[in-house]
């Protein structure tokens, strides 16, 4: 370190006389007693290094560097590493005690839940944010519906609907859906998400998880990603190896709904039907997510008939019908 | 009559005969009158001459009902464009503005909440006399006017009937007001909008209040004593189809009847008496006398000296209250559906109000869910502590928290309205009956709108013993007396009941327009400083 030049010339500091005198405390302690007694206590220490500054005003390195060296030679250390092993001793037994009232009183709950939590490799569980859908009546997530038949067995997908002030009126074919909806078993046993579907005059199917995130999520294809990702293992994709196959069916989906003609529309179908080709399902022959989408983005469009599909398209059709029920 | 004026001044002239001198002086004068009286004759002659349109305007006799005048067809200005190109019609209102500009004058018209841009312009029908006229009515004088409905090619912004205006062919003053007025109307119903580069007279709470008559006037105040008319004859209206039956109860009563000391006492005769808090006691009697389902709408008094925008110290309380069967949420549907009911009405039938009142007070307009979204109080604070404010899980919730989860909520569930089911036993009075699947709850809920609570209920223990059982556990020894009478009818077997506590009429209208004050609700507000009007 640089050493400084003392600022102020020693002992000739002119004091006012309308002061009280009061007593030099830290000139009294002797520097070089209190290096040689050794057990001083902290404040001790740092009173010998004032009182060393105070009569050279600036810092005695070598003076310091001894005094770090006796410390380190004295055995006092170890004491104070005892002393710390009993403080952690005496908190041990604090948290027990604290436990043991807890535990009387029944409070026990939120403390084992979040160590439970934390044991969890670290991570923290948060429990699955219910989801709300807002749709228009003229544009149906039939995906819902499918989706909640697929995962039967699986899964519990709990939808409640709701009617929006900005609808007047959902027509017949939003209340059937909303009777099919209902007519489902609700099995409380399944692990489960609750869905709120509020029927709203807006544009686009979307989805809303979190009040503070707001950050909604739109299409129906996109909905059923995310349900997708929270739903049974047996229909997440992310990790398998088909991945990009059923995003790419999704993403047809997405755009046949957006596609105003029919001409459009048919090219899309046929899109569809060269990602089939012969296979049992979209991607495979296990259904997926894929197949819930097109299965309801089909019905989404009754301008596509029979007719505009291909043999192929029809017979999994037929297949995808057993496991949707729609 | 220029004739008539030589007369009289030869007859003059014929009395001072005897001074020549003085007369000649006279005469010269009077010459000189007589010329300038005989152009001012002439003028005024030559005017009425000209004014064709003499008996088509001027001040209406007092009208002390001598002639029917049924052949005047009346039309209602919000009614004027079915009546487009289909010849003249009679419009009774009061001048809202009027300007008269050389040959044309500009009169807004005002009926209620509607207005609608009247012209009147020198023509065949209509003289210089009578535009002079009609510039100077007085503002809020009640005029009838005889006019044609005429379409316009652009929107009048000014008035509530922009796609047309009205070509006057007559025009009378039935009432005139006074030309010098407490407030304007126009001030008095200016926009609130902050941004608004215009003029910027507002119309203060307080001297809105102390003029209602004019205050009310305004196309807002209007429409919203008629929102607050439909809210009540909705509530009728539909608890009356659900088979309710509405009672009246006493407001002069002996007891306190909601255990708090916030009564007003008025003398009775030789002894004293109070004002009814609540009807919470007669709606009970009424339901243990087998009336199964009541209601009832009256005046509520609160003796809280609380100056705030949400309190008044007499409002109009919508009470209703019935037995059930095993599940109180027989009543909290009940109730739920009632309010959804009552929006869906206002939203179907009084969209011209709410747009009307939409003008002058930015505000969204309220969203609700049918049915009505119902939420655990337990995931209310989940949403809570998601937005990162920390709350106990039976601790009730604060006033700032109240508003923060109505947002969440919002922004959520896109709802206004929405209850919040099974409150934390703890802070509820002794009397809730507890949850039956987790005793740290009850069967109690509130209900919001706009964030704000509107209404409080519980089911309440009907068993006595469990009553008394409860009581000791609240540390409560005995129940204490002002409360007894809850508990005395149950003697004679009490069906299971939960009352819905009142829902305040004002507070309901405030909420739903999203107004800022309560005294713009109450058409004469009483608050702790207010007793007039």
């Amino acid at each position: 370190m640089y050493e400084l030049k003392t600022l102020l010339p020693q002992f000739d500091i002119k004091l006012p006389t309308c002061m009280y005198e009061l007593k030099n405390v830290s000139l009294s302690a002797d520097p070089a007693t209190s290096i040689s007694s050794g057990g001083c206590s902290a404040s001790e220490f740092s009173s010998s290094i004032n009182s060393r500054n105070s009569v050279t005003c600036a810092l005695d390195l070598d003076i310091l560097g001894r005094q770090i060296q006796h410390l380190l030679k004295q055995d006092d250390t170890a004491s104070i590493a005892m002393r710390q092993e009993k403080v952690l001793q005496q908190l041990e037994a604090l948290k027990a005690q604290l436990g043991k009232i807890r535990a009387d009183l029944g409070v026990c709950g939120k403390t084992v839940q979040h160590t439970t939590a934390y044991q969890n490799g670290g991570l923290k569980e948060v429990p699955l944010q219910d989801i709300v859908i807002n749709g228009h009546p003229n544009f149906i997530p039939y995906a819902l519906l499918a989706l909640k038949n697929a995962w039967r067995d699986l899964y519990t997908v709990n939808v409640k609907t709701f009617t929006h002030s900005t609808m007047a009126d959902i027509g017949p074919a939003a209340r059937e859906f909303e009777a099919k909806l209902a007519k489902i078993p609700v099995n409380n046993a399944l692990p489960n998400i609750n869905v709120t579907l509020i029927w709203k005059n807006c544009e686009h199917t979307e989805m809303i998880s979190s009040p503070t995130m707001y950050v909604p999520i739109y299409g129906e294809v996109n909905v059923i990603r995310y349900l997708g990702r929270v739903g049974p293992v047996e229909y997440r994709y992310e990790g398998s190896p088909l991945c990009n196959e059923i995003d790419l069916v999704l993403d047809i989906c997405y755009q046949l709904l957006r596609c105003s003609t029919h001409k459009a529309q048919v090219a899309m179908v046929r899109l569809l039907d060269k990602r089939l080709q012969q296979q049992q399902y979209f991607g495979g022959s296990q259904m997926s997510v894929a197949d819930i989408g097109v299965y309801s983005s089909l019905i989404r469009i009754p301008a596509i008939t029979d007719k505009d599909l291909t043999p192929a398209l029809l017979a999994w059709r037929k297949r995808a019908k057993l496991v949707t029920q729609i | 009559m220029v004739e008539d004026k030589e007369n009289v001044a030869n007859g003059e002239q014929v009395s001072k005969k005897g001074a020549k001198k003085l007369a000649k002086a006279a005469k010269k004068a009077e010459q000189k009158a007589e010329t300038a009286t005989a152009i001012a004759a002439n003028n005024a002659a030559g005017d009425s001459a000209e004014d064709s349109a003499l008996g088509r305007y001027g001040l209406s006799e007092m009208i002390q009902s001598k002639d029917k005048r049924s052949e005047r067809n009346f039309v209602a200005v919000h009614e004027l464009s079915s009546h487009l190109e289909k010849g003249l019609l009679w419009v009774r209102g009061r001048v809202h503005t009027s300007r008269s500009k050389g040959k044309q004058c500009f009169l807004i018209l005002r009926q209620q909440s509607s207005t609608v841009q009247c012209i009147l312009a020198v023509g065949d029908i209509i003289s210089k006399q009578m535009v002079k006229f009609a510039g100077n009515i007085p503002k809020e004088s009640i005029i009838d006017i005889q006019a044609k409905p005429v379409s316009v090619p652009n929107k009048i912004e000014s008035c509530t009937e922009q796609t047309l205006e009205l070509c006057v062919e007559q025009i009378f003053v039935i009432s005139q007001a006074k030309a010098q007025l407490p407030l304007q109307i126009e001030d008095a119903s200016r926009p609130e909008n902050a941004d608004d580069d215009g003029l910027n007279i507002r119309v203060n709470q307080d001297t809105r209040l102390d003029n209602r008559v004019l205050d009310l006037r305004t196309p807002a105040n209007q429409a919203i004593f008629r929102l607050e008319a439909g809210v009540c004859r909705l509530f009728r209206d539909i608890l009356t189809e659900q088979g309710f039956t509405e009672i009246h109860t006493p407001k002069i009563i002996s007891a306190a009847s909601e255990g708090g000391a916030n009564v007003f006492t008025v003398s009775y005769f030789k002894d004293s008496a109070y004002l009814a808090q609540s009807p919470q006691l007669y709606k009970q009697m009424a339901i243990a006398a087998d009336f199964d389902k009541v209601y009832t709408v009256g005046a509520v008094f609160r003796a809280e000296d609380s100056n705030t925008h949400r309190h008044l110290t007499e409002f109009v309380g919508l009470d209703l209250e019935m037995a059930f069967k095993y599940h109180y949420h027989e009543v909290l549907h009940t109730i739920g559906n009632t309010f959804t009911a009552i929006f869906k009405g206002l939203r179907d039938n009084y969209s011209r109000e709410i747009e009307s009142v939409g003008q002058q007070y930015k505000v969204d307009a309220f969203k609700f869910l049918e049915p009505p979204l119902i939420l655990q109080f337990s995931e209310g604070v989940a949403m809570l502590r998601e937005a990162g404010v920390e709350t106990g899980d039976e601790e009730d919730l604060s006033t700032p928290n109240e508003k923060l989860l109505g947002r969440l909520v919002k922004a959520k569930y896109d709802t206004d309205f929405y209850i919040l089911d099974k409150f934390p036993l703890a802070i509820r009075p002794f009397y809730t009956m507890p949850d039956p699947s987790n005793s740290t709850y009850s069967n109690s809920y509130d209900m919001f709108m706009r964030g704000e609570e509107i209404l409080s209920g519980a089911q309440r223990i009907h068993d006595p013993e469990y009553l008394i059982e409860r009581a000791k556990h609240h540390g409560i020894g005995l129940i204490p007396p002002k409360l007894r009478h809850t508990s005395s009818p149950s003697r004679y077997g009490l069906p299971p009941r939960t009352p819905a506590g009142g829902i305040g009429m004002e507070r309901v209208v405030m909420l739903y327009l999203g107004l800022d004050n309560i005294r713009k609700t109450s058409m004469f507000p009483r608050d702790p400083k207010r007793l007039t009007p």
